[in-house]
């Protein structure tokens, strides 16, 4: 099997366009990137500039038109399913059904699945690990509640611990404070920044708020119509977008 | 009340049992995955099917699985993307379906093939042969089996499709076991209550279950007793009244069904 790009590269895009099923117009276009093991990465840009498909492009979800998509070195058109047990994915604005079947214990040991594989049972080993991540996030008291009778913040939380559980190599949170409280904002921020400390796990995070950046990071995306139309280290990028203030947004 | 053998109706009484199970079990899918546009199509093929079986004289319950299973190779990629709303599809192939069927049953020849269509139509549990209660048991435990070996990916695909998909989890194989267990449950029930109603036999015992719990394992425990207790208690008070059969299992079932959103603590303050 071919193997692009160099060994401690995450993620590649090369000349990536994504066109949704029944559009004419690409979603995101001519899209190169790259993040290397352990980085940490941010994606801004205004509503619609394509910032969920870019997320859903890397893992697979939605299917490039053009270009390639290389993640682990392994090629997201033959590969996606393998690799996806690798990626944990936090995806915006997740709400269930209020009356949905579904405890929250076992909607996170869900992001486990994947891993374990067709044919196997969930072990010990793994249901320590789903009640760990419940604990670290802190909605362990919530654990027996149907995962609809919470609220969206806390279903947020659950989205979040259930990524964690996955134990990914690669984590793609689309915005995940945006129902947080300040408090739970600073906890779960702390808990990504120990994760990609401790674990090196590579993190590709998108948010509006851009005071919820994390010190970690190190690298801003700015996404605009489809476009990456700026990127480099946070408070530059920052200062470059606000004197080309192509968004209207202030600090 | 004509008296009937008694071995007629041990076997009409097993059969209503497997049926009632396999029926609630696949509705849970159904239900929860709201695939009722498409299983209620199914259902209607699997009639059209079978009055073409009479028609050509083969076996109905075998063109019955080749029409439901048509509609699930042909639907399950359109509804699959959302290309078609679920109003369109039971619109269009609804009366399709329900079309075919009665021009293949008036096409059939002689006055058995009209007491035949009336089974395929309403049911007619005393014709259940042998053979048929062995298929219908190996179909159950084949079902069980499934559910057993796969709950984890099935679990987390009834959850959320895309979210599993982004977890490993090869989402299309199990969405089309789910589609093709729906087919063969819709064609093997088909002898029991006829295609009219075959859909209500797999929607409403797990719409029952679905009021009360808000655990997939357990919804999958009461789903088929409910579905076993309602088609035996339907089975009894048509020997009774002298009810068809099929009517009589669905108006518990419905009955049922209207009693547990009454009494359902999820539509309950405090
Ligand atoms: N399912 C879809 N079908 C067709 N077009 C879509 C679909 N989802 C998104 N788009 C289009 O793709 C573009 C990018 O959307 P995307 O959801 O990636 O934006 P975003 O940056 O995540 O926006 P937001 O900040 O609102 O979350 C938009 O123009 C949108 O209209
Ligand atoms: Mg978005």
């Amino acid at each position: 099997m071919v193997k692009y790009g160099m060994h401690n590269k995450m993620v590649e895009l090369y000349n990536v366009d994504t066109i949704y099923e029944g559009e004419a117009l690409p979603a995101i276009k001519d899209i190169n990137l790259e993040v290397s093991r352990g980085e940490f990465v941010t994606v801004i840009g205004p509503n619609g500039s394509g910032k969920t498909t870019l997320l859903e492009t890397v893992n697979g979800l939605q299917k490039v038109t053009r270009g390639k998509v290389i993640v682990m070195g392994q090629d997201m058109s033959h590969n996606s399913l393998k690799v996806r047990k690798e990626i944990g994915y936090v995806p915006q604005d997740f709400i269930s059904d209020p009356s949905v079947p579904f405890i929250v214990r076992d909607v996170v040991l869900m992001g486990r699945y994947g891993k374990i594989g067709v044919m196997r049972r969930p072990n010990e080993e793994d249901i320590k690990i789903a009640e760990e991540a419940m604990r670290i996030i802190g909605i362990e008291e919530f654990a027996d509640r149907p995962i609809g009778k919470l609220s969206g913040g806390e279903q947020q939380k659950v989205m979040i611990a259930r990524a964690i559980a996955q134990e990914p190599k690669l984590l793609l949170l689309d915005e995940p404070f945006s129902n947080l409280d300040i408090d739970s904002k600073r906890r779960i921020s702390d808990i990504l920044c120990r994760l990609h400390d401790e674990n090196g796990l590579t993190t590709l995070m998108v948010t509006h708020d851009l005071l919820s950046i994390p010190k970690r990071c190190e690298r801003v995306i700015v996404m605009s119509r489809g476009r990456i139309i700026a990127e480099g280290e946070p408070a530059d990028t920052i200062r470059k977008i606000e004197d080309l203030n192509v968004m209207g947004w202030s600090l | 009340m004509i008296p009937l053998p008694f071995q007629i109706i041990l076997t009409a009484i097993v059969a209503s049992i497997l049926a009632g199970i396999t029926c609630s079990v696949v509705g849970v899918f159904v239900v929860q995955m709201k695939l009722s546009s498409i299983g209620f199509c199914m259902s209607h093929a699997a009639f059209a099917g079978a009055a073409l079986g009479l028609l050509l004289s083969t076996d109905p319950l075998l063109t019955a699985l080749v029409f439901s299973s048509i509609v699930a190779l042909v639907l399950g990629p359109l509804s699959e993307r959302a290309k078609l709303s679920p109003e369109i599809i039971i619109g269009i192939m609804f009366s399709l379906t329900i079309g075919l069927g009665f021009i293949f049953l008036n096409l059939s020849p002689g006055v058995a093939a009209t007491q035949q269509a009336l089974g395929i139509l309403w049911g007619s549990i005393f014709s259940v042969t042998f053979d048929d209660l062995l298929l219908l048991g190996l179909l159950t435990f084949f079902i069980i089996f499934l559910l057993t070996v796969f709950f984890k990916e099935l679990q987390s695909l009834m959850f959320n499709r895309k979210l599993a998909e982004a977890s490993g989890i090869n989402t299309s194989l199990f969405y089309f076991l789910i589609l093709f267990l729906i087919g063969v449950t819709v064609a093997f029930s088909l002898k029991l209550v006829g295609g009219l109603l075959v859909f209500a036999l797999i929607v409403n015992p797990a719409s029952s279950a679905l009021q009360f719990l808000y655990d997939l394992r357990k919804v999958m425990l009461v789903s088929p007793f409910i579905g076993a207790l309602t088609c035996l208690v339907g089975f009894l008070l048509s020997l009774l009244l002298n009810f068809p059969i099929g009517s009589s299992i669905i108006i518990v079932s419905s009955f049922t069904f209207c009693l547990s959103v009454l009494l359902s603590p999820k539509r309950r303050r405090g």
